[in-house]
């Protein structure tokens, strides 16, 4: 083979080559396949129905709140308080669904709570400039508070809808409606973020909010939008897990901020904002929920379910870093 | 200095204007607001049993508070004390319970401190990782881990030392409780080694602005690496007061203790950005919750109630500070 003939050839796959290891999909995605493989070997039952239902019924309630929360991320902000919000709603959820038998109206109010606490953070951080981390964790402080103020106990399912457990435990053909709410959401927060304008400027506001707000665009209200995008899809979550509960528990959703956080830093979004993908944090969530799923099948201690995810976003996060500074030297 | 200040000293120095644009002296009028509120409205407030009393409780936070001013200041953030308050209290009580020595089993703690210190240090400041992720990592493996060992139960201190138990009721002139003294002891030095002595300045200068702190010939990485090391040990000391005072190694010990602190600290001042706040600050940020908290106690408000309003207070600080500043930039 001589030379030019070489470089020819060599030069456009180092091209594409780069490309694709410079997406953190692929390592994901790689990661993923591996973890797949590795857990299916040790315990054929991973690949059976009812255990890839179970984990993609677990994936939904992280991915419907990780769709807002990238959009939130990727324009440079962040919201803590999602875990407590979730308890807190559903909870307000069951209380109106008992005193009105409405799924509509169970729904709108959860909702409205969701959107509402979205709205509060928002208009705190873009109005009163408040960091957004302190201000998701007074808000995480005034919810977790204010649960066990709206009510002490679990709010109990007194109402006895049907609709309302489908919510949870219904299909639609194979699939659990969960997961096709999931799938709605994503979809609907990815083609936002990829094909609208919307969408370019959340990323352009992450990027470089000065640049943004020169340019006549209202940096502020791209931010508001996306608090009230991750609080909504908050109450999608909070009505779901209520109904898996069957029951409001003011203690559901400790922690679950952080995993959904993992989730989409996992992903490649970075905290910086400007940078990231819905595509990524789908897989995030999908590993996360493997790697929880293959330590139940494989009967180890659940409390790994804490360790592992903690190597796995340090990990990830540090091979990102290692593969830029080999793309950029 | 910012321009605005200028302005009001020609003006006419107004010397209490001036002072009170001072961060420290506003949150100190707040907390003698505070005392003095819940001293005609609560019963039994303002006694020396029940102000010695906070001042204990509030060591805790005051101890890692400290680390955690330092480590914003340097323009990171560490949200691991929580975990690590549960991590080493597992050293010290086994250590203890086998060889009933107290030295031993504080060693053992504060090498633990060390390590995790280190792991914190490094992954931030060497490997390049944003120090939110490294310190959620850490978070989840520590608590994770105490999990696994203890099998989510307590372990008890059967050593039952009184040297270790003298830390948790023991107090000096049967007055200050010694955890007080200690966190006040601490305090004292840090905020010496940050106003007065070069490592400080160096510390404000790398979370200031890192560039011209390189380019000033600081160890931009160094710093960083050791602010962690420093926040680790400082959350030790704060475990080993937790671990007397429950008189055991809790797997859940220090659950959300992380937020209060970070609050506390934003309370007081210290910015997240970096290079701005003073341990002063953050002291009085710690107290004020921790007086407001006991005050609301005493007028028998739910512990619920506190939570809400130590919530919107912080929210509120913020949004005052960020308001004030803006002003004073001129915009």
């Amino acid at each position: 083979m001589d030379m030019s003939e070489l470089t020819q050839s060599s030069a456009p796959r180092r091209f594409i080559g780069g490309q694709l290891l410079g997406s953190s999909q692929l390592v994901l995605g790689v990661i993923l396949a591996v973890l797949c493989m590795a857990i299916s070997i040790a315990a054929p039952q991973f690949y059976s129905e009812a255990n890839i239902i179970a984990i993609l019924r677990q994936c939904a309630l992280v991915l419907i709140v990780a769709s807002g929360m990238t959009m939130l991320i990727i324009t440079a902000e962040v919201d803590l308080s999602v875990g407590a919000s979730l308890a807190f709603v559903g909870c307000i959820g069951m209380a109106v669904l008992n005193s009105t038998h409405s799924l509509t109206l169970g729904l709108l109010a959860a909702l409205a709570f969701a959107g509402a606490v979205g709205l509060f953070n928002g208009l705190v951080v873009t109005r009163l400039k408040v960091n957004s981390l302190i201000a998701t964790i007074g808000t995480m402080m005034m919810l977790q508070g204010g649960v066990y103020l709206f009510t002490r106990e679990a709010v109990q399912n007194h109402h006895r809808l049907a609709s309302f457990t489908v919510l949870g435990a219904g299909y639609l053909g194979a699939i659990p409606l969960p997961v096709v709410v999931a799938a709605l959401i994503f979809a609907l927060a990815a083609a936002t973020l990829r094909f609208t304008t919307l969408g370019r400027y959340l990323y352009a506001v992450g990027a470089n909010e000065r640049a943004v707000r020169l340019s006549g665009v209202r940096s502020q209200r791209l931010k508001l939008f996306a608090f009230v995008v991750t609080g909504l899809c908050v109450g999608v979550a909070g009505m779901i897990l209520s109904s898996l509960m069957n029951a409001g528990q003011p203690t559901a959703g400790r922690g679950f901020e952080l995993t959904v956080i993992a989730a989409v830093i996992l992903g490649g979004t970075s905290l910086l904002g400007g940078r990231g993908s819905l595509l990524g944090t789908l897989l995030g969530v999908l590993v996360l929920k493997v790697i929880d799923n293959g330590i139940i099948i494989l009967g180890w201690n659940q409390d790994l379910q804490m360790v592992v995810p903690g190597i796995v976003i340090i990990l990830a996060t540090y091979l990102d870093i290692v593969r830029n500074r080999a793309n950029v030297g | 200095m910012s321009l605005a200040s200028t302005d009001t000293m020609k003006a006419g120095p107004s010397m209490l204007a001036r002072l009170v644009a001072r961060q420290e002296l506003a949150l100190l009028l707040c907390l003698i607001l505070v005392i003095a509120f819940f001293s005609f409205t609560a019963e039994n407030f303002f006694s020396v049993r029940n102000i010695t009393n906070v001042l204990g409780q509030a060591s805790l936070a005051l101890t890692a508070g400290i680390g955690c001013a330092i480590v914003f200041i340097s323009g990171e953030v560490d949200i691991s004390i929580g975990s690590l308050l549960a991590t080493i209290a597992l050293p010290l009580i086994i250590i203890m319970n086998d060889t009933n020595s107290l030295v031993l089993g504080i060693s053992g703690a504060l090498l633990f401190g060390l390590i995790i210190g280190v792991v914190n240090g490094y992954l931030t400041a060497y490997a390049g990782i944003n120090s939110l992720i490294v310190t959620l990592g850490t978070m989840f493996i520590m608590r994770g881990g105490v999990y696994l060992y203890t099998g989510q139960r307590a372990i008890p201190d059967d050593a039952a030392l009184d040297s270790f138990i003298a830390l948790s009721d023991g107090r000096l002139f049967n007055v200050v409780p010694y955890s007080a003294v200690i966190a006040i002891v601490l305090l004292a030095v840090f905020a010496y080694v940050m106003q007065h002595r070069p490592f400080g300045r160096q510390i404000y200068a790398v979370g200031g602005n890192p560039e011209v702190a390189r380019l000033a010939g600081y160890d931009v990485r160094r710093v960083k690496f050791t602010c962690f090391i420093i926040s680790a040990l400082l959350a030790t000391v704060a475990g080993i007061i937790l671990a007397a005072r429950v008189g055991s190694a809790q797997h859940t010990a220090g659950l959300n203790f992380e937020f209060q602190v970070v609050a506390a600290t934003v309370l007081g001042g210290v910015s997240l950005a970096g290079g701005i706040g003073s341990l002063t600050g953050m002291a009085l940020g710690v107290l004020i919750l921790q007086f407001l908290s006991n005050g609301l106690r005493g007028l028998g408000l739910p512990t619920e109630w506190q939570l809400v309003i130590t919530g919107m207070i912080i929210i509120a600080a913020v949004a005052f500070d960020e308001a004030k500043r803006r002003r004073a930039i001129g915009g």
